[in-house]
């Protein structure tokens, strides 16, 4: 895809995530019923989850790329995992905020050591250290390498980092949608959720295609400015 | 595969006899584990608090950092002089010198872990009875699955201008299942519950240090290519 292409796409993708996303407050705050043990804090969860979503769909983006680039060594993929990790901190970051704050209301604390908010601190962790490893190295080269490695050793770690932060405690709402014997949720709140979870996706592909274009302008840049050097 | 093998055994033996001859780092981790022992028993009101009841944490956490102090140096004398570049251009496939650095690791790491739980069993007054074995044993997995971990970051760290100073921020979060299998288990052992408790952790240990040791295998070759 050329970059006038990605940008377009970009554009695209990230109108209609803001659509949605105006849409998705309206349902969360008037549409959707109010949670019956909760209250009105429960509402944060249409935002919440499509986030923590968004961060987990990041890290297996980027340790994909990564993994491919490893073994091609085409520099647009190592751009975009590069650009993938960049959504997914942000989401994170989104996922942190709004924990404590509903656990405040919800639970009485701000941080308590539970199975999934903890996951998504060590996945920012993660996301961080890809930066600190891609920026301290002299040769762009040898720091693209190492990026990928991080994120793939990520990635591969999430599994056990997610069974040993279960088995060590558990105050979170149990699962609500990914069950064996079927979501259960009411209709219009499990509506509600995975509309915020498209919406998300939507923002994360529109927001990552644009990255990935100001990315690849900057590797022509640098490519002009090398050969007129 | 045995060419293999005498391969991997060369580089092990290298490096152990280095560090025989210098005993550098395992003079390093052997002191720090002493010492952190002393300091967490100054850290501990003995009045409020149960030693036995914080030691097996204690005991991991002066496995995570003594092992960052040892590990974190692995290359460190290889790359002065740019030393590794002859190691790499051994015919020895890059897997083996992974395998063989980790368990040269690995040798220096589960000797400073026995050396902290007898020192902390003395220093806290455990009484570790029957489940000594079992101990042992979980010692072993945990060092194992700490140094296939570390002994990959210590070959990127090393590479980075940040050098071992970027070494915990890679790893730590890495750790985690490590740690909370690991002090899960040794807590029970050490209060002497049966192993059966404790087996479901066991597994998942050796779950992840073998995990550990695969994806270090499969992945250093494009930490150290030039």
């Amino acid at each position: 895809m050329s970059t006038a292409g990605m940008r377009r796409g970009g554009l695209v993708l990230t109108v209609l995530g803001l659509l949605g996303l105006i849409t998705l407050y309206w349902m969360s705050f008037f549409w959707v019923d109010t949670e019956v043990n909760q209250g009105v804090v429960q509402r944060i969860f249409y935002v919440h989850v499509p986030a923590a979503w968004t961060s987990f769909l990041a890290i297996g983006f980027a340790a994909l790329a990564s993994g491919m680039y490893l073994w091609l060594r085409d520099d647009r993929l190592d751009r975009a995992a590069l650009c993938a990790i960049e959504g997914g901190l942000v989401f994170a970051t989104l996922v942190l905020i709004t924990g404590p704050l509903w656990g405040k209301i919800a639970w009485g604390t701000y941080w308590t050591w539970e199975p999934r908010l903890t996951l998504t601190l060590l996945l920012w962790f993660i996301f961080v250290g890809y930066f600190m490893v891609r920026n301290a190295t002299e040769d762009p080269e040898k720091g693209k390498r190492f990026a990928a490695v991080v994120a793939i050793v990520g990635a591969l770690d999430i599994p056990f980092i997610h069974l040993s932060v279960v088995w060590f405690r558990s105050l979170h709402p149990d699962p609500v949608v990914a069950r064996p014997d079927g979501p259960t949720l009411p209709v219009d709140m499990l509506l509600t959720l995975l509309f915020g979870v498209l919406v998300f996706s939507l923002l994360f592909f529109g927001l990552f295609l644009f990255r990935y274009a100001v990315e690849g302008l900057r590797a022509e840049a640098d490519l002009r400015a090398r050969s007129a050097a | 595969m045995s060419t293999y093998l005498t391969q991997v055994w060369a580089i092990v033996w290298k490096d152990l006899l280095l560090e025989i001859r210098s005993r550098e780092r395992i003079a390093a981790m052997g002191a720090f584990a002493v010492l952190a022992g002393v300091l967490f028993n100054f850290s501990i009101d003995t009045t409020t608090t149960r030693p036995e009841d914080v030691a097996a944490g204690l005991i991991w956490m002066t496995l995570v950092f003594g092992g960052l102090l040892g590990v974190g140096r692995t290359f460190h004398l290889e790359a002065q002089d740019d030393a590794f570049q002859g190691v790499l251009m051994s015919p020895a496939p890059k897997d083996a010198v992974f395998l063989a650095k980790t368990t040269a690791n690995f040798a220096l790491l589960y000797a400073v872990s026995l050396l902290v739980l007898g020192v902390f069993s003395l220093f806290f007054g455990l009484n570790l009875g029957q489940n000594l074995g079992w101990l042992v044993f979980v010692l072993g997995l945990g060092s194992l699955g700490f140094v296939a971990l570390g002994t990959l970051f210590a070959a990127v760290s090393t590479g980075t201008s940040m050098g071992e100073t970027l070494l915990p921020v890679l790893v730590f979060p890495l750790l985690v299942p490590m740690v909370i299998y690991g002090v899960g288990t040794t807590t029970r052992l050490i209060d002497g519950r049966p192993f059966s408790e404790v087996e479901g952790n066991v597994r998942m240990l050796g779950a992840f240090a073998l995990a550990a040791l695969a994806a270090g295998a499969v992945l250093f070759r494009y930490v150290v290519e030039e």
